[in-house]
């Protein structure tokens, strides 16, 4: 099974400033991680290379040449190999853009069974990206999913997650599916592929490198949707009270303070 | 400051610490208080391969040496000494095997402890044979194929829990410390018991038991070395392993100096923080000195022994002592630091206090090695 998993290489949200003339998130090396959802997608990848040890796992990433030491946390995790889409001509790309660039991608590498993304990236959060890949790509996508098992090499038992909701699927190969965050817990690297993530050079494109790419339709320009302005939401002051036991007037306020969240 | 860590031993110290800070510290506590053998934890000690990082290539291991043994028990002692112990004991139950075993031992042994898949113990202590090794009372007697081994191990860590036990006994009561042996004992032997489970003060993660033999019948090829060397096995895998007392006993100093540093930049008194006062400085300062101080001596001793050295007896001894003292002094100093909340068990200081003490004592009294070191020093003028 060739399984290829779209990891986004995000700022840190609690590090995240935004660049008030190109109205791009700053994207410095330091505060750079790995969209936590994408790695759920991983793990479910990993897990069925555990079960069918004969598959690769392939990992794509687009971004700056910065995002290369993030990208190498993914072999130390047991991918096979990792790629990364990397070109300035992608700069400002919106999730429209990214989606093409990355169906394009997928087209000029190998052929795959399988494509996991996360359902959202922490910095974006448009969740657009994995279905728009899914259409240009001309084949099936699931959304919400939290448990991916496998019938056979050919056949997969999904869960997706709506509410509280869980509907199970059984889907057939090849399929685009979208992982919700925190619904595996994410492996620790081994010590062999931390090693082996010393020396790895991750496989960097650029967009001259892929097939038939409309130049037009990526970066800043070819994007269909732009940033007006931003604004950091103001935070009511949060204040803690501490309440005894045992008094009513005290269980009174507690639960005056519970009405007013309900 | 930088100790020039190789590539391989800051990824190993990395993930150690990935694993102590993600994991250790949020069952540590629980694992405390409920005397819980850590066995989930060393599962993920395997799958993430640092159960084999000092075990040699050509047994299935990563074939670093004893400071990359020393560099794990160092990070996941910061969290939880008696977590980090679990891991260590198998250190000091391998290395005889390592130093003295038949290639078939190691080949039947080694691979196994390498992957995870076996915890290792070491069982010399008896009730009346603590720092006086030679006094052991345990002993075998030679019949057939076999040896019969009779006698009681007491204070043995990983008892009950681990699968090979490495045992010393007496073969020859007549000629002394040269008169015992050490034996391989696999769990389930016939006529081999764990006794009972000691209540610690510290390391209570980790299980401290009695061994019973009861004319335990073990196979002639489990005999390590020849009859009559297991005094100078037990000792000359000490030599290796009392830098593992070392490094657990400044993960313990840096975790507690760690908490009381972050708590001392938080804790406003008088208007200010503690950090501002003078006499709270001193000690912090103290803190940091010590333990930068025993890390290089520590870590100076791993390398001296891994380079290939002959004789590292008095280093050995020398970094398992102050690197103790130090512990000790240190987390008694983060708990008069934190004051009230040091003294509790809402923070993890009180427990570091406990778990700090256990150093100065096991593989050696501090003042044994306190002889060693001047019995070494007094030969060598």
């Amino acid at each position: 099974m060739n399984i290829l998993v779209c990891v986004k290489q995000i700022v840190d949200p609690d590090k995240i400033e935004y660049n008030s003339t190109t109205k791009t998130i700053k994207r410095s090396s330091q505060h750079l991680m790995n969209n936590p959802a994408d790695l759920n997608a991983l793990e479910f990848a990993l897990r069925l290379k555990d079960i069918f040890p004969d598959s690769r796992v392939y990992t794509l990433s687009m971004g700056s040449l910065e995002c290369k030491e993030k990208v190498k946390e993914l072999i130390e995790l047991g991918v096979d190999e990792a790629i990364l889409l990397s070109d300035k001509r992608l700069a400002g790309s919106d999730a429209s853009a990214t989606s093409y660039a990355l169906s394009c991608a997928i087209e000029t590498l190998e052929r795959f069974d399988l494509i996991l993304c996360g359902d959202h990236s922490l910095d974006g959060e448009t969740s657009i990206v994995p279905p728009q890949i899914a259409e240009y790509l001309g084949i099936c996508h699931i959304a919400s999913v939290v448990d991916i098992k496998p019938k056979d090499k050919d056949t997969l038992e999904i869960v997706k997650k709506v509410e509280n909701i869980l509907a199970k699927f059984e889907v057939k190969l090849p399929m685009l599916l979208s992982v919700k965050k925190d619904s595996n817990f994410v492996r620790f690297p081994k010590l062999s592929f931390m090693i082996r993530a010393l020396s790895y050079e991750p496989k960097v494109l650029s967009l001259d490198d892929l097939r038939d790419i409309d130049v037009k339709r990526i970066g800043l320009e070819g994007s269909k949707t732009a940033v007006d302005d931003f604004e950091k939401e103001k935070m009511e002051s949060i204040s803690c009270k501490i309440y005894e036991q045992g008094s009513i007037s005290e269980i009174e306020c507690i639960a005056e303070v519970i009405l007013k969240f309900i | 400051m930088d100790y020039f860590l190789t590539d391989s031993q800051k990824i190993i110290k990395r993930l150690a610490k990935k694993i102590s800070d993600e994991v250790i510290s949020k069952v540590a506590g629980k694992y405390d208080k409920e005397g819980i053998f850590p066995r989930d934890i060393l599962d993920l000690l395997a799958y993430t391969e640092l159960t084999g990082v000092y075990i040699p290539k050509e047994y299935g291991g990563f074939g670093g040496g004893v400071l990359e043994m020393c560099l794990v028990v160092e990070e996941l002692s910061r969290n939880c000494a008696g977590i980090a112990v679990s891991y260590a004991a198998t250190a000091l139950g391998a290395y005889p095997i390592m130093l003295y075993g038949t290639e078939n031992q190691k080949k039947k042994y080694l691979p196994k402890i390498a992957k995870g898949e076996a915890i290792a113990a070491f069982a010399l202590t008896e009730a009346d044979a603590g720092s006086d090794v030679s006094s052991i009372k345990t002993v075998a007697e030679k019949d057939g194929d076999f040896y019969i081994l009779n006698g009681n191990k007491h204070w043995i860590t990983n008892g009950g829990e681990a699968d090979i036990y490495v045992v010393f006994a007496v073969t020859d009561k007549s000629k002394g410390p040269r008169g015992i042996s050490a034996f391989i004992v696999e769990k389930g032997y016939e006529g081999f018991y764990c006794g009972k489970k000691e209540d610690k003060m510290g390391i209570r993660a980790s299980s401290t038991t009695e061994l019973i033999f009861e004319n335990c019948k073990v196979p002639k090829e489990n005999l390590l070395g020849r009859e009559g060397t297991g005094f100078i096995i037990a000792m000359k895998t000490f030599d290796r392993t009392r830098p593992g007392v070392a490094a657990m006993a400044i993960g313990i100093a840096q975790g507690a100096y760690e908490h009381a540093l972050r708590y001392a930049k938080e804790r406003i008194q008088f208007g200010q923080p503690l950090t501002s006062f003078q006499a709270i400085q001193h000690m912090l300062a103290d803190m940091y000195i010590n333990i930068e101080a025993a890390r290089a001596l520590l870590y100076s001793t791993c390398r001296m022994i891994d380079s290939g050295a002959k004789d590292y007896t008095k280093e050995s001894s020398a970094c398992k002592v102050f690197a103790s003292d130090v512990a000790m002094k240190i987390t008694i100093d983060a708990v008069q630091i934190m004051g009230g909340n040091g003294y509790v068990k809402d923070y993890p200081v009180e427990k570091m206090m406990r778990d700090a003490k256990v150093t100065q004592i096991f593989e050696g009294a501090n003042q044994i090695q306190r002889n060693i070191i001047a019995s070494e020093i007094v030969k060598e003028l």
